[in-house]
Order: structure tokens, then C-alpha cells, then sequence
């Protein structure tokens, strides 16, 4: 199992397009994939884009993520990406 | 209404405003919108699996749909427009959905659409409990999804996917989203309930070059996907169930102006030259890709205004500088030599894209255009920064929409030069652009001649300037005896504003919608314009008319309607000494029609 905190960095959060996204490249791996509120008041699998946009994770939100499967590493760093990225939304 | 179910429908006529005109004879395809009624009905055991399986191809059905939807979407508006149509198919492929759903129809033996319906529900009320309420207003791509589904099932999307060929599109009302999903460039009409000459349904018709008609009540209620249909614009007038009379009539009005009405596009010049030698200028309006291909065939010199909020694809997401400077570099591509004007977002009002700001009691006086750019200096600074990197590969110029005075250009000029300081230190090619004004409100208009010694052009948007004169909220129905882009006072603040630009001896364009039209173009030509802008499908019956008139006439016209006292008084005497001068150009349907009192 692999853990990492990841903060959401782009303005508008986890809204639809944002959220696609994140799906998308989940849906890439075989690991299980979950993404926690850090307060654990919520967790969403990431592969659901109705679980995920239910995070209602606006910007500046931290969240846990755990990945759990035979490739786990590539798809936290996956998704650490897209993060660090801010869902391709970060004014350059 | 009651009907005999055998006979004919009943011919009914309806009034509404034209806004583009042309006359057809089509089939209506209608165009839902709002609340779907969906009743829950108990089905058989033995029926549980047949209505999952009618359930999954209406999932099916409607991602066909979508991915279909979204190829177009990424050529007709762009890719950014696109993506959002991504989100809505990873929600028809949710498994926690669909098999909650199909849960549901096996436990409560329901029928798919109450399924959808009642988990549909459930999950919009979740989401209405989001605190952040931009992440909440997104409920609604689960309601377009939701919505898609329930039309799959009804079966009754069927004909929107194939639009035929003589596809007249009725609806209440056509919202910006509607324009990816339909292929509009195969419709032959547009008509809605609602809506006025400036509504995105009047902009989209007029730029594809079809006739519309919008205000026309309860049009909705009655019309069918498939009854027959008459859309005449030209008299104000849709008929639904035309009787074969009707229809035969049409067809001989049809026949008569095809030979004279009807202007064939040709490679223009972008100059139209009046019978007594003066040369007018005629550049095109473009908002989205589809429209671009216009700029060439028409033979525009150039893009006289290029509305650049319509590049932000979603409401309140900022487009980064990079995608910015793309977008903008090839639009200077595409204007060419003669270059294109950018105006700078016009957020606020009456647009779609304006949910970056808080609501408003009264957004047309509100944080608006440049007000809302010098408010919001980030989003200012990224787009001239962005336009002025695409300056250095084509001619681009900037506007500043609806500046109120003097201090507005001044501001934004320092910080456009504080901008291109920073560029040019970080070694960043940044390309020569004029600075203009739009003169769109009567605090402009009476300062005009200030003005004209701070920039260097001017703009007249009418469709704003008609508002703010005449104090009519132009997407106001009831208010719309008093939009009357004639009155007087709209004439006098024109004159006065190209005057000051003539005396400051800086361009002035007329980009409004009035240039489109032949008969205001005359008037604006006789007012002293020689700059007009408009959407590229004017370009042709613009230059028509342009060419056959000498414009001394028209400066005495419009001198007499100068001295007018009501718009009434300015429209009888543009009927009549239009038909007396230039009879064959101008019909009397051409002409503004009478209008009844208030």
C-alpha cells in the first residue's frame, strides 16, 4: 500500500473537467485507488467521477490518497502529477 | 386546443421578433429544455430484466451521442469547449451509478426512467449540500447527463442525432451549451420562444447566415418534431401546420427573391465603394472557430472585432497566458495583413461566461467589461501580455470595452505598458498594438472628443450604446417597443462620436449589429461612417447595398433624420425617401416596418 497527501492547487478544485481528468488516468491502473478528505470525512474511490466530484474538494483542500494493487507506485505518482499539475489549470 | 385527431392540424401563425432574416419552409425540430415529466409505473417480475436491458441502451444510445457531440464540440468551438463533455461520459460509465440504478429497478420493479429519475434526484440533492459553491453549480452536468438519459429512453432524441436537411429549430430558448450539440450548420431556421436581437440564438443565425425569429411566446407548447413549418422573417411571422396554400405561396415569395434578394457570396474586396466614389471599409465580427472560415469568404478586410470572452469555454475557469497567446496568434493568422482588433473580455451584463462575479442588482450598470478587467488586474494583465506575444507573429490591436471616460484608457494603457516592459526585459518578442476605445455609454459619447486624444481609434458598439441611451434593457420583452435603434438620440450620439474621432483624425468602426443590416448601414454611412464591421454573412448584401447608393443622398438622409424628434418620425422618413431613391434596392419588407404605438 502506498500513501501520499496531495494538496489541490488549482483555483476552481475538483469541478467536472478537473475531475475527468483524475478519473481518466485512475481508470489506467489496476491498483485499487482512493483519495480521503485529510480530516477522513469523506473518501472517494478514484476511479468514480460521482465519488470523486462528491469530495467537493475546492482549491486549497488537502487529500489523502492510497493506492493498493500491483502497481500502486506508478499510479500514485500518476496521480501526484496531475495534482502538482493543478488539472492543467494553473496560471502560467 | 381542441382538435379533431383525424383531420389536418389547424394552420396557426405566431409574431415574434425578427433577428435574422430569410424565409423558409422546413419540419420543426424541437429542441427540449427544462423539466422532463416522468411517472413511476410497477412492472412484472418477469419484465425486470428486459427493462434493464432498455435501461443500458439507453446508456448506450446516449454515449453515442456524447462522443459525437464532443468530436464536434472540439472542431466547431475548440478543444477547451470539448473536455466538458468528457466529464459527462465517465458519468454515463460509473458503475456505482448504473448498477445503483439497476438495483433499483429490480428491487422496487420500477420502470427505468422513475430509476433514473429518483437516484437522479437523490444525488443532485447531495450535491446541492456542497459548501463551495462553484464545485456546486456543477450539479448541472449531472443534470445534462441525467436529462440525456431520459431523453434515450423516451426514444424521442432519435431525429435530433440525423437533423434534416430542412431542420427549422424550435425551442425556448437556445442556450450557448445547445450550439456543440447541435449541427447547426445544418439547420435552415432558428426560432425560440424567447430572447431579443442581441440573444446568442440571434448572433449564431445571423454569423451561420440563416433566418431566425426569437420572442415568439408559446411557440413551444404547441410545436412538434415534425409538423410543418413557415419561418418568414422577413414579415415577422412563423406558421406552424402551413396548409398547402400557404406553403405554395412561400414557395412563389421564395422564387421572386431568389432572383433579386438573394446575394451570392463573392470574393470581396473588403471595400464596398458608393455610385459617387466613397470608399467604405467592411470587416467581419467572429466570436467562435466555425465562424472564421466567414473572414475569407466574404472578403473581409480583416477582424474588426473579435469577442474574446467566448474563449473561455466554462464559466469562471481562466484561461492560462499560453492558451491564450495560441488562440490569439491564430486569429492573427487567420485576419491576415489587414489584422484583427481584440476586444478585451467583456465579462458581466447580460454574458454567459460571468460567474467569476458575484451576482449583481444591476449588472448592466455593474462591474462590467473594462470595469471588471481594471478590477481584476491579474486576468488584465495575463490577456494583454498574451495578445501582445501574438502581436510579434501578426497585426493584432487591442479594444477596451465600454470605458466610461478618460481615466479607464489611461489605466489600462499604463498597465498594458508596464506589461510590455516586463516582456521586453525578459527577453519576450512583443509585437506593436493600437489601443482603442468602444464607445458604448453616454458618458463616453459626450466625452468623445477627450477621448480620441488618448487612443488611438475608436469603436462604436451599437447593440450597447442603443441600451444605455435609450435606458432599454434590450433582453426585456416588455421593454421592447422602446429599443429603437432609429431614435434619434442613438443617431445624434453616432454623429458626435465620428466627428470627434474625424476631428482627433482616428478610425472609427462601426461594429454593431446595425452594420449588418443594409438600411442602417446606409444611415450609418451617412452619419460619416466608413468603417463598418460585422458578422462575415453581411458582408455581401452590406456591400449591395453599399455600392448603389451615392452617399451624398444618404448624408442628406440622415441630416433629416438628425433633426427628428421620435424614432417613428426617423423610420417614416428612412421608408420614404429610401423608396425614392433606391427602389430597386430596397423593397418595402426591407424597410423598417410600422410600428404600432405604445
Amino acid at each position: 500500500m502506498v500513501e501520499v497527501t496531495l494538496a489541490v492547487r488549482n483555483e476552481l478544485g475538483l469541478h467536472a473537467r478537473a475531475a475527468a481528468r483524475l478519473v481518466r488516468t485512475a481508470n489506467q491502473f489496476q491498483s485499487h485507488l482512493r483519495l480521503e478528505r485529510i480530516d477522513g470525512s469523506l473518501s472517494a474511490d478514484a476511479k468514480s467521477i460521482l465519488n470523486v466530484l462528491m469530495l467537493a474538494a475546492s482549491g486549497g483542500t488537502m487529500l489523502r490518497a492510497i493506492a493498493e494493487g500491483t502497481d500502486e507506485t506508478e499510479a500514485i505518482a500518476a496521480l501526484a502529477g496531475l495534482f502538482e499539475d493543478g488539472f492543467g489549470e494553473l496560471e502560467s | 386546443m381542441i382538435s379533431d385527431l383525424t383531420s389536418q392540424p389547424v394552420e396557426r401563425r405566431w409574431q415574434g421578433l425578427s433577428v435574422s432574416e430569410g424565409l423558409v419552409v422546413g419540419r420543426v425540430l424541437r429542441i427540449h429544455r427544462g423539466t422532463r415529466y416522468v411517472f413511476p409505473a410497477r412492472i412484472e417480475v418477469g419484465d425486470v430484466a428486459k427493462e434493464i436491458e432498455r435501461f443500458r441502451s439507453a446508456l448506450e444510445q446516449a454515449r453515442t451521442q456524447l462522443l459525437a457531440i464532443k468530436e464536434r464540440a472540439a472542431t466547431a468551438m475548440g478543444p477547451d469547449h470539448a473536455y466538458i463533455f468528457d466529464a459527462h461520459l465517465l458519468l454515463l460509465e460509473d458503475r456505482k451509478l448504473t448498477e445503483e440504478i439497476e438495483s433499483y429497478i429490480t428491487r422496487k420493479r420500477a420502470n427505468a426512467e422513475w430509476a433514473v429519475k429518483v437516484l437522479g434526484d437523490r444525488l443532485l440533492s447531495v450535491y446541492a449540500e456542497i459548501k463551495d459553491e462553484y464545485l456546486r453549480e456543477r450539479g448541472s452536468d449531472i443534470e445534462d447527463v441525467i436529462h440525456r438519459v431520459l431523453e434515450a429512453l423516451s426514444g424521442e432524441r432519435a431525429t435530433y442525432l440525423d437533423l434534416n436537411e430542412d431542420a427549422v429549430i424550435v425551442s425556448e430558448d437556445l442556450l450557448p451549451s445547445a450550439v456543440a450539440e447541435l449541427d447547426l450548420a445544418h439547420a435552415r431556421a432558428i426560432v425560440t420562444d424567447v430572447g431579443g436581437w442581441t440573444s446568442h440564438t440571434a448572433i449564431i443565425a445571423r454569423g451561420l447566415g440563416i433566418p431566425a425569429m426569437v420572442g415568439l411566446g408559446n411557440l413551444c407548447q404547441y410545436a412538434r418534431t415534425g409538423d410543418g413549418i413557415v419561418v418568414d422573417s422577413y414579415h415577422g411571422e412563423v406558421i406552424l401546420h402551413p396548409s398547402p396554400k400557404t406553403i405554395e405561396q412561400c414557395r412563389a415569395e421564395m422564387q421572386k427573391r431568389s432572383g433579386k434578394g438573394a446575394v451570392v457570396p463573392t470574393n470581396g474586396t473588403g471595400v464596398a465603394t458608393t455610385s459617387d466614389g466613397l470608399e467604405i471599409r467592411l470587416r467581419a465580427n467572429v466570436e467562435l472557430p466555425a465562424e472564421f472560415a466567414g473572414v475569407e469568404k466574404y472578403g473581409a478586410l480583416g477582424i474588426g472585432l473579435y469577442r474574446s470572452e467566448f474563449l473561455l469555454a466554462q464559466p469562471g475557469v481562466m484561461l492560462s497566458e499560453t492558451k491564450q497567446f495560441r488562440a490569439y496568434a491564430e486569429l492573427a493568422e487567420l485576419a491576415g495583413p489587414h489584422g484583427a482588433i481584440v476586444r478585451l473580455f467583456d465579462l458581466g451584463g447580460d454574458k454567459s461566461s460571468d460567474s467569476i462575479i458575484d451576482s449583481e442588482r444591476n449588472p448592466a450598470l455593474g462591474l462590467r467589461a473594462i470595469r471588471f478587467c481594471l478590477r481584476n488586474e491579474a486576468v488584465l494583465r495575463t490577456q494583454v501580455r498574451a495578445i501582445m506575444r501574438a502581436a510579434a507573429k501578426g497585426r493584432l490591436d487591442i479594444v477596451l470595452p465600454m470605458v466610461s471616460d478618460v481615466s479607464d484608457v489611461v489605466r489600462a494603457k499604463e498597465i498594458i505598458a508596464e506589461e510590455r516592459s516586463k516582456l521586453e526585459g525578459a527577453g519576450e518578442a512583443a509585437g506593436k498594438v493600437r489601443v482603442g476605445a468602444m464607445i458604448e455609454v453616454p458618458s463616453a459619447v459626450f466625452t468623445a472628443e477627450k477621448i480620441a486624444g488618448v487612443v488611438d481609434f475608436f469603436e462604436l458598439g451599437t447593440n450597447d450604446l442603443v441600451q444605455y441611451i435609450l435606458a432599454v434593457d434590450r433582453s426585456n420583452d416588455k421593454v421592447a417597443a422602446w429599443f429603437r435603434s432609429l431614435h434619434p438620440a442613438v443617431l445624434e450620439s453616432i454623429s458626435h462620436t465620428l466627428k470627434a474621432a474625424q476631428e482627433a483624425a482616428i478610425p472609427a468602426i462601426v461594429c454593431g449589429e446595425m452594420a449588418s443590416t443594409p438600411v442602417y448601414a446606409v444611415i450609418l454611412v451617412g452619419l460619416g461612417a466608413t468603417d463598418l464591421s460585422m458578422t462575415p454573412s453581411a458582408i455581401p448584401r452590406v456591400t449591395r447595398a453599399l455600392k448603389g447608393i451615392e452617399s451624398r443622398a444618404a448624408i442628406s438622409i440622415a441630416t433629416e433624420c438628425l433633426a427628428c424628434a421620435t424614432a417613428d418620425e426617423v423610420e417614416d422618413i428612412v421608408r420614404e425617401r429610401f423608396q425614392s431613391h433606391w427602389p430597386q434596392l430596397f423593397s418595402p419588407d426591407t424597410l423598417p416596418a410600422k410600428k404600432a404605438g405604445r
